[in-house]
């Protein structure tokens, strides 16, 4: 049994609880920034307006905090030798942290997009629906992602793992659809590149919420999975 | 094969266990360090490796210390600690001897030698114990004059005079300065190539930095032993955990 005079280590740990603060933070933000641009899909907005205006000032405010918690993690290393648990917590954060910026950056990439094509472009209606699918599981992954490393909650990551696949057959889907309204001229080549990267990005947003859950069973076990398969069972998993 | 191992081994200096049915296999050319808060009985443990321990009046040890399958407690202590050498927590040369004498003296316990054989030893000594550059011009001057880093050193060096397959080190760098530390530490590194190492250290970083392997200890009892690595990024126990996160002790 643990001794109960145990010491608290009060630096170490009020470091620790703001590290962890401001994860969750970051977290939050990552996670708000993909639900704004996801919304974009459905209003699409002028550049610079409204839940897009809302989607850059986020992507710096995670790009700030990024930056916080690095130096926050880099500092604990530093100063207090964190071992165990506490090192598997700050590692984590600074993986995750970066998964956490490329989700903004990703959300920001889709939101310039949105605002430049505006509402009077004539996108393939087939593909905005299974984009806006996409969307909607990337959000759900992200929302899970976010719950397994706020909850230190290892069950969730399977789940995670398991909503990747319908979106890379989303993905699959989409691309083929947008090269066949290419093909027959029903949108401009251009316009079907800038679609085709929104669908590329919500591809990465589920795979950074992926390896966010990862990051967060190693974080909690200890266990380092090196491939997908390791957490969604039986299924065929691809390398990560 | 281990190169040394405890079975069951107990240690009592009269009233209570101090340690109680420890059970630990050390590997050759490697460095096992035993770790765990003040009074776990990590020193009475090292100290029961090479029979120190019966020293103390009242002690006693149960169960077995094995030295390459031979239990160390059916044999001359005297030749068990010719085999099993040991460095303290503070450096404690022979005062009234020069440097050289201070290694010699291993010899000169060990029976008669030729002054060459003696040269060759203290030299060979002194180099692994990586302390000859620094004294070769110095060799006949009282060990005393030495820092406190290169009297710890030169008391490795004594102990590998001896020629022993096993050293044990009481945490060695609990009286020194950071840099002497690592000396020693990078000593230990290098000697690892050649000897079972056994390092009692009360510094979980230096465990971290110097050992292959690490038992930690708690109230006599063996919580967990395991790889370094292992120890320090995903221990078993909780109290391991507790413990190597600076969380008590």
């Amino acid at each position: 049994m643990i001794p109960s005079e145990a010491p608290v280590r009060k630096a170490f740990s009020a470091g620790l609880a703001e590290l962890n603060e401001n994860m969750t933070t970051l977290a939050e933000l990552a996670e708000l920034a993909i639900r704004k641009a996801a919304a974009t899909l459905e209003e699409p907005v002028a550049m610079g307006g409204g839940d897009g205006k809302d989607v850059f000032t986020l992507d710096q405010e995670i790009y700030a905090l990024k930056q916080q918690v690095v130096k926050s993690a880099v500092d604990l290393i530093a100063l207090h030798a964190p071992v165990a648990k506490d090192l598997r917590l700050i590692t984590t954060c600074l993986e995750i942290s970066t998964d956490l910026d490329r989700i903004g950056r990703y959300s920001k990439d889709i939101v310039e997009i949105t605002g430049m094509l505006g509402s009077d472009v004539h996108a393939p209606a087939a593909a905005i629906g299974d984009l806006k699918k996409m969307g909607d599981l990337a959000i759900e992954m992200v929302d899970r992602a976010v719950d397994a490393f706020v909850q230190r909650n290892a069950e969730l990551v399977a789940d995670i793992v398991r909503r990747d696949d319908p979106i890379d057959s989303l993905h699959d889907k989409v691309f083929h659809e947008i090269i066949d309204r290419i093909e027959d001229r029903s949108i401009s080549p251009r316009i079907g590149a800038e679609f085709i990267l929104i669908n590329r990005y919500f591809e990465r947003l589920a795979d950074h919420a992926v390896n966010i859950g990862l990051h967060v069973t190693y974080m909690v076990s200890g266990e380092r999975p090196r491939i997908k398969g390791d957490l969604s069972g039986p299924s065929p998993g691809s390398l990560q | 094969m281990a190169k040394m191992s405890t079975v069951g081994l107990s240690a009592t200096y009269g009233s209570g266990p101090v340690i109680q049915e420890v059970s630990l296999d050390f590997q050759d050319r490697s460095v096992t360090a035993i770790i765990g808060p003040s009074g776990c009985g990590k020193s009475t443990l090292i100290r029961c490796l090479n029979r120190m321990h019966e020293t103390v009046p009242k002690a006693r040890v149960t169960g077995q210390v094995l030295l390459d399958g031979n239990n160390i407690y059916d044999q001359d202590p005297t030749q068990v600690r010719r085999r099993i050498g040991m460095v303290f927590q503070r450096p404690n040369p022979f005062a009234t001897m020069t440097i050289y004498d201070n290694v010699a003296a291993s010899l000169r316990f060990n029976g008669r030698h030729s002054r060459a054989q003696t040269d060759d030893v203290v030299l060979k000594s002194l180099q692994a114990a990586a302390l000859w550059d620094e004294v070769k011009d110095k060799l006949f001057k009282p060990a005393t004059s030495l820092s406190g880093g290169q009297q710890q050193r030169l008391c490795i060096a004594r102990a590998l005079a001896a020629q022993p397959e096993v050293l044990l080190m009481d945490e060695p760098c609990s009286a020194l300065d950071p840099i002497s530390t690592a000396k020693i530490e990078d000593l230990i590194f290098g000697l690892k190539r050649e000897y079972c190492v056994i390092i009692v250290t009360h510094n979980m970083q230096q465990a971290a930095r110097v050992a292959d392997r690490t038992a930690f200890l708690y109230l006599g009892k063996l919580v967990e032993y395991n790889d370094t690595k292992e120890m320090f990024e995903r221990p078993k126990e909780k109290l391991t955990e507790a413990y190597v996160s600076g969380r008590f002790g």
